[in-house]
């Protein structure tokens, strides 16, 4: 059913399978795991969400409220103070009774196709190096993102679109680094819902579409001229194949990242946000055949009040990434794709400035829908108080180590030989996480 | 309740009373090391982790990269045991979680009891080593690092189609495959091809006909000599250069300690300028590293020490640990020895940071040596103008106090009031910001330009909407440029929750090999020095920082390589690939060169010839190799598909500078001013040329990103050039291309008749006159069509990108 829905629309789209190019090859030659996900949706939220309001509930920061008992006293980027118990209350929810936090309705409601990373760790308590972690693996500023990784093992499914979009996600979200550039992330803001003014270049301002297929015609002919008098080379061809192929881009882009063709009863499923709307157009991209999207949402950075910051913004999100997980599922294409939550690192169960929590990396929440992963269970388990992972933790290296597993993937045979070494999304490190898998 | 350790050392039994034996080994040991340690250490993987390898008895013995992990019968001396027990933070094993305490008492107990293990001992000749790479003496005889005794031109058959001895080498290759070069390339292909090479954009059409027009054989010279006195050369290939010293105008964020770089263009301009005016290599490089140490440099020159002046580094928040800052101080001084070592010489020294280098002959040590010279080696904004050198040593040092000082007062200032002591810690940094203004003030008379440009650290913070703040990214053009200075810079964490730098101006500093690239796990100092396998003699670099010994070594010790390095790269941008197709890796991972005979005659003679950069241009461009067609021809194409044997000079799309350039050229929009701050490229009415476009490594233009612009957070090996629809949406759609196709439109409209519109529309942009048929198409075109859309017809073509 899915696979026929996506022919439908490649043939819709006039995806020329063997064009071969202009559009993303796969490279990787390893061994192909048992992995089935074929593409990627990574909700990034900046700044860190707290894990102890939203995913690991601690009856124990109740008891020791505003006390720093011990295995409290860890260093984070700014001083804090006591313990903090949630104000939200927690219910079990799915087959399985996975805890999740009331002022999750949505995401509760569809837990059984979650798995909840609750012992996940990171190694940096500041925003920028932990998202570049988050992304590449590494804090360094100069290496590609998992999305160029993936696109660049997998190559593109839509010749016709790029194969690695990225959603208000800027810097390490989109950097294909030393990898070639067709596998960076294609950035896009979503303010403007407009794809012509999302897109620069996407289409020609002065002319129609009878003039431009006129030019683009005049160009053809002249370059076939041109191409027979030097001889065949395969530059000159492949440029006339992409010349093609951007001609192509132009309609099969404008309709792609046109989210208001959506119905208007999906559009209300995602809820009309700016993260509702990014999770929507993430859906409408894979559904093409774009291979990664990843969507950044604003800010998750919550020093101070938090209770009245999340009482605000949670209902979007929670109503945004329910709605992508229902409307992939109901696509049938849950099982095929992968869709990530989480952020650079989570928050302190000690306040700060009584109201806020800061930076934590010694533990936190995230998790993974679809793509294979095994739904309604809760994977791990921080301390007492939700500070610090304890229990099969888990690595940003062996997040990404299963993911590429899920994608077919062998996280230490996706390599790219650059500056005299073999190249690694996870350099020396990384494990697969079996327990999450279904 | 655990017992006594001293219990179960005396009794040699364990917690639960069983013997201590081989049985104990296999019951409650084996087991544990099988489930949780071999995956990464074990004797069947390639590279063990840290090198060490548990699953036979002679790996678990010798132990890992660091030493042994057990001492039979001292668990308290056994590192395995303080992995296991999560003691220190920076050595944790399993690191997916701590075991047991009943299995960590087991295993404390075992090596109590002498830590029996009754594993068989490897057959001879069955032991796994780590893998280990060149040995320093076996690298002595690589080729890369012999000297360059010019080899004797190799005899030829063809004997008239030599015009220098390098063609001797290229033809000879060839004949021994029995194939022939390719013949001469047209004159009109010639004199394109040498435009786009040297000064980077196409020729018009009456330079094209100039040159065509003059048959003599002087004409080819003379026109090379022509380009390579042109200003718009060292634009060219500066620009060049500019990917192998990954020029960047900022960082990859920018934060209170990695602000943007103002006077990073300072340093753009005078790699142009330098260029022009043929700077022997030598010197062009040692005046990058190290002018400032130089007596015979002017300080003009010292605007080249944005090398290292104005490279990636990262933000250091003085709220993290010592540890993690010192971490990051670690990474800027791998990003210098990675650009300098790669970049300069071919080698990939930052692959010892963690391990002797698995494939060359590069110990750890040798890491560390170059280490301890960038650890002595501070970034600063240094004045223009002249200075009393005590006055400006004070200077430099106050101006990084003040950034500190500042960045961490308002940190605090604007922060929650929750931390402990924050009012008497502010108090403090603003009292010495007020002693080291009164002290900076008192130059005012002499240096008010110095005093200027502290003002900001002491001035009150603007508050919010009083106008517009200085933009993060916004070049300056006060006097000053972005440099560096020797001072050895520590971490200084002695207050536990804010950690400040500590810059000793003067001070070398001698760094310890950090054990597996960890700063929290130091070993031995190793003393500033030169890499082993490349020294001649003391290879010790000092006194100060040893950047100048550093420069020095490379143009005497390691001079044959970096000829190499050099030739190859300047190879690889007249003919599109380098003869070692690995630019910056000499190394046993790199490709060897196709033709290193004759790499190795050309670095010979670059040296002889001064390390003339024009030199070698000029000797390249009078070769019959050179002169040759680019036309494919089907045998050859067959035989050598990648033209790896130079039977013709392959053709290719011009990069984004040239496109571009030509571009605004063609549309007579071209602005040539040269030199001064960096505009965006992305912005439709820059028509500067693209190498003043601001190269950002937080936010590269889209432009040159799909266009295959290095990363400017690394040293260029070289451009791998795509082809990608979102370079031809540019072509198709953009602002930018629209507006050069409706400025020649422009100045060709008022030409009487359509033919010769035409005809000057197509010498402005394919510099030569349209055949009938084209005429022909470009009627039926205009039938319906615009003069404006039919140049831009022409200068979507693959005629007009291609470099032929």
């Amino acid at each position: 059913m899915a696979l026929a829905r996506r022919e439908l629309l490649q043939a819709a789209f006039g995806l020329l399978g063997n064009l071969g190019v202009g559009a993303a090859m796969g490279h990787y030659t390893g061994q192909r795991t048992p992995g089935k996900a074929k593409r990627v949706i990574s909700l990034f939220l900046a700044g860190g969400p707290s894990q102890v309001d939203l995913f690991d509930p601690k009856p124990l920061l109740v008891k020791y409220q505003g006390q720093r008992p011990g295995g409290v006293e860890l260093r984070t980027e700014r001083q804090t103070g006591g313990l903090m118990p949630t104000p939200f209350s927690f219910s079990r929810r799915g087959r399985n009774g996975v805890e999740v936090s009331d002022i999750l309705p949505r995401l509760g409601a569809v837990i059984d196709e979650i798995s909840v990373i609750r012992s996940m760790y990171s190694f940096n308590p500041t925003h920028t190096p932990a998202s570049s972690l988050y992304h590449t693996g590494t804090i360094l500023a100069n290496r590609p993102s998992i999305g160029s990784w993936v696109s660049y093992g997998l190559g593109a499914e839509n010749q016709n679109l790029p194969s690695f979009v990225a959603l208000n996600a800027n810097g390490p979200a989109a950097r294909s680094a030393f990898l070639p550039a067709e596998h960076q992330g294609m950035p896009l803001n979503t303010a403007d819902l407009e794809p012509e003014k999302m897109i620069p270049n996407l289409r020609n301002r002065a002319l129609d579409a009878a003039a431009q297929q006129r030019q683009l015609d005049a160009v053809q002919a002249l370059n076939r001229r041109f191409n027979e008098s030097f001889g065949p080379d395969d530059y000159l061809s492949g440029r006339i194949a992409s010349m093609e192929a951007a001609y192509r881009m132009q309609f099969a882009a404008t309709d792609a990242f046109d989210i208001r063709k959506e119905s208007a009863e999906t559009r209300a499923l995602y809820g009309e946000t700016p993260l509702g709307n990014s999770c929507l157009l993430a859906r409408r991209l894979v559904e093409r055949g774009v291979r990664f999207v990843s969507v950044g949402s604003g800010d998750w950075d919550d020093h101070k009040g938090i209770e009245a910051a999340y009482k605000k913004k949670i209902p979007a999100m929670d109503q945004a990434a329910a709605g992508l997980i229902t409307d992939l599922k109901r696509r049938g294409m849950l099982e095929e794709t992968l869709v990530v939550w989480g952020g650079e690192f989570g928050r302190t169960p000690v306040s700060e400035s009584g109201t806020g929590r800061d930076h934590n990396p010694y533990g936190f929440t995230m998790w993974v829908a679809g793509g294979g992963f095994r739904g309604g269970i809760a994977h791990g388990a921080t301390d007492d108080f939700g500070f610090k992972a304890v229990e099969s933790r888990v690595s940003i290296h062996d997040l990404h180590a299963t993911m590429l597993y899920a994608l077919g993937l062998d996280h230490t045979q996706l390599t790219y030989r650059y500056a005299g070494r073999d190249f690694r999304l996870t350099d020396v490190f990384g494990t697969v996480v079996k327990g999450v898998l279904a | 309740m655990l017992r006594p350790l001293w219990l179960t050392i005396a009794t040699g039994v364990s917690l639960l009373g069983q013997p201590v034996d081989s049985k104990f080994f296999e019951a409650r040991i084996r087991p544990v090391l099988a489930t949780h340690c071999y995956s990464c250490h074990s004797a069947k993987s390639k590279a063990p982790m840290g090198g060490l390898v548990l699953d036979t008895k002679d790996g678990l013995a010798a132990g890992g990269v660091n030493g042994p992990i057990v001492a039979p019968g001292k668990p308290a001396a056994s590192r395995l045991l303080t992995a296991l027990r999560y003691a220190d933070p920076h050595l944790q094993m399993p690191p997916t979680g701590k075991l047991a305490a009943a299995v960590i008492a087991d295993f404390e107990a075992w090596i109590a009891a002498g830590a029996v293990d009754p594993r068989a001992a490897a057959a001879p000749g069955t032991v796994t080593t780590p893998l280990r790479g060149m040995s320093v003496e076996a690298g002595r005889q690589w080729w890369a690092f012999q000297p360059l005794t010019p080899a004797a031109a190799p005899p030829v058959r063809q004997a008239a189609w030599p015009r220098k001895p390098l063609d001797a080498f290229v033809l000879a290759k060839l004949e021994a495959g029995g194939f022939r070069p390719s013949p001469a390339a047209d004159r009109r292909t010639l004199v394109r091809r040498a435009y786009i090479d040297l000064v980077g954009f196409q020729p018009t059409y009456e330079e094209v006909e100039a040159f065509a027009a003059d048959p003599s054989p002087e004409a080819w010279p003379k026109l090379i000599d022509k380009l390579l006195a042109l200003p718009q050369y060292g634009e060219r290939w500066g620009r060049h250069w500019m990917d192998v010293a990954r020029y960047g105008e900022d960082n990859a964020t920018a934060e209170a300690t990695n602000q943007p770089y103002p006077y990073a263009w300072r340093y753009r301009d005078w790699i142009i300028e330098a260029i022009n005016r043929d700077v022997p290599y030598d010197r062009f490089v040692k005046l990058q590293l190290a002018a400032d140490l130089m007596p015979d440099a002017p300080r003009n020159d010292w605007r080249a020490l944005g090398y290292l002046g104005a490279a990636p580094v990262y933000h250091k928040d003085q709220r993290l640990s010592a540890d993690v800052i010192g971490g990051f101080l670690a990474d800027d001084w791998d990003e210098r020895i990675d650009a300098v070592t790669r970049g300069l010489l071919g080698m990939t020294v930052a692959c010892a940071r963690c391990h002797d280098h698995k494939f060359d002959p590069i110990p750890t040590k040798d890491y560390y040596g170059l280490a301890g010279v960038f650890a002595s080696t501070a970034r600063t904004e240094r004045p223009l103008f002249a200075v009393d050198p005590a006055v400006e040593a004070r200077y430099l040092w106050v101006q990084r106090r003040l950034i500190d000082l500042r960045y961490s007062a308002n940190l605090l200032t604007n922060e929650a009031s929750t931390v402990v002591g924050s009012e008497q810690r502010v108090a403090k940094w603003k009292a010495e910001i007020e002693t080291l203004k009164s002290e900076v003030l008192t130059l005012q008379a002499r240096y008010p330009a110095l005093v200027a440009s502290l003002e900001r650290y002491w001035a009150p913070p603007e508050p919010r909407g009083a106008g517009p703040r200085r933009r993060g990214n916004a070049a300056s053009t006060e006097p000053f440029m972005n440099a560096v200075y020797d001072a050895a810079q520590y971490v200084d964490g002695t207050d536990a929750h804010y950690t400040f730098l500590d810059y000793r101006p003067g001070e070398a500093r001698d760094v310890p090999v950090f054990r597996n690239g960890n700063v929290a796990t130091p070993g031995a100092i190793v003393p500033r020095h030169f890499l082993s396998v490349l020294a001649r003699g003391d290879n010790r670099l000092g006194p100060g920082s040893g950047r100048r010994e550093l420069a020095e070594r490379i143009f005497t010790d390691a001079a044959p390589l970096a000829a190499r390095v050099m030739v190859n790269r300047v190879w690889g941008w007249h003919f599109g690939r380098p003869l070692a197709a690995t630019a910056s890796d000499f190394g046993v991972q790199g490709e060897a060169p196709t033709h290193p005979e004759l790499l190795t005659y050309l670095a010979g003679e670059f040296v002889a010839h001064g390390w003339s950069l024009k030199w070698l241009n000029r000797e390249i461009m009078t070769s019959s190799a050179y002169q040759q067609a680019s036309r494919p021809r089907p045998e050859m194409m067959k035989a050598d598909p990648t033209n790896a044997l130079l039977w013709r000079v392959a053709p290719r799309r011009m990069d984004i500078e040239a496109y571009r350039d030509t571009l605004l050229r063609a549309s007579g929009r071209l602005d040539h001013t040269a030199g001064g701050p960096s505009q965006d490229i992305d912005a439709p009415e820059n028509v500067r040329r693209t190498v003043y476009g601001r190269v950002s490594r937080n936010r590269l233009s889209a432009l040159l990103k799909n266009y295959d612009f290095p990363d400017p957070m690394q040293s260029s090996g070289g451009r791998d050039l795509t082809t990608t629809s979102l370079q031809q949406l540019f072509v198709l759609n953009s602002q930018f291309v629209q507006d050069a196709a409706a400025a020649i439109a422009k100045a060709v409209h008022d030409i009487p008749t359509e033919p010769r519109r035409l005809r000057e529309l197509y010498r402005r942009l394919l510099g030569r006159d349209p055949n009938p048929a084209e005429l022909d198409l470009a009627r039926r075109f205009l039938a319906k069509g615009t003069l404006t859309e039919y140049a831009h017809v022409l200068l979507s073509t693959n005629e007009e990108i291609l470099w032929p």
